[in-house]
């Protein structure tokens, strides 16, 4: 799989929004999405195929971190796509109490 | 929801840019690695890429040599479903060459920076064919 396609499906994306900048287990990855831990886990499949993720074994844990060196051109990509989100996000509240909510 | 606008200059006419935009076996030239148009109102819009996602989506308006715009979507990706956004893109003469503008509309926040880089990735591959060079395989936007 290419690097755009793996990047093009929304909660592969999310699942690297949860790891950018901390190491997490799969089972608390899947802990913050609503689908089966099988779903999330052919997730980190693909994404560590593509060098996305790396795992660190912890005793018997594995743990997921994303690769920012080897998202390349992407990471910026991603940065703008979530700042943008939190800016949207922040816009809409101060939009609230604005309408004195 | 995003607007997504790229601009490209083209060393050649609206007129052989046109035709890029609207023939099936010139828009393969210079994205995807097949393409289906059935460039008139209401007729299909369906590009492969090379990495097996399908964009797909309906023609819209055609104005010969100025303006093509349709609906456009991936088959089986779940970020933008076909016929949720609209691609407009408008030629206008330029110093001997054509200005292109691409305006990419009702893009999800999400998906914008994605297609943005896509767009940057394939509209400079049309300014070559266009003009008679060859871009090279694609690999994709990065």
């Amino acid at each position: 799989m290419d690097s755009f396609k793996v990047l093009a499906e929304p909660r592969r994306r999310q699942i690297l929004s949860l790891i950018w900048n901390r190491e997490l287990a799969a089972a608390e990855i899947a802990s913050h999405f609503d689908v089966t831990f099988g779903a999330v886990s052919q997730h980190l499949a693909v994404l560590r195929e593509a060098s996305f993720v790396t795992v660190r074994k912890d005793g018997n844990r594995r743990l997921y971190r994303a690769d920012e060196i080897a998202l390349g051109p992407f990471k910026d990509v991603l940065e703008t796509m979530w700042a943008k989100t939190l800016s949207n996000l922040a816009e809409q509240i101060e939009l609230g109490e604005g309408e004195g909510h | 929801m995003t607007e997504i606008v790229v601009e490209q200059r083209i060393a050649a006419p609206p007129s052989t840019v046109y035709r890029y935009l609207t023939e099936s076996d010139r828009w393969k030239l210079w994205q995807g690695s097949d393409a289906q148009l059935d460039a008139r109102p209401g007729g299909v819009f369906s590009m492969v890429m090379g990495n097996g996602m399908n964009a797909r989506g309906q023609f819209v308006e055609l104005v010969r040599d100025e303006r093509v715009v349709f609906t456009w979507g991936w088959i089986d990706q779940p970020g933008i479903p076909p016929g949720s956004t609209t691609v407009e893109i408008a030629l206008s003469p330029d110093a001997g060459g054509t200005l292109l503008v691409l305006t990419h509309r009702s893009v999800p926040d999400d998906e914008s920076a994605m297609q943005q880089m896509g767009w940057r990735h394939y509209l400079p591959r049309l300014a070559i064919v266009a003009s008679g060079g060859s871009p090279g395989p694609d690999t994709g936007p990065a």
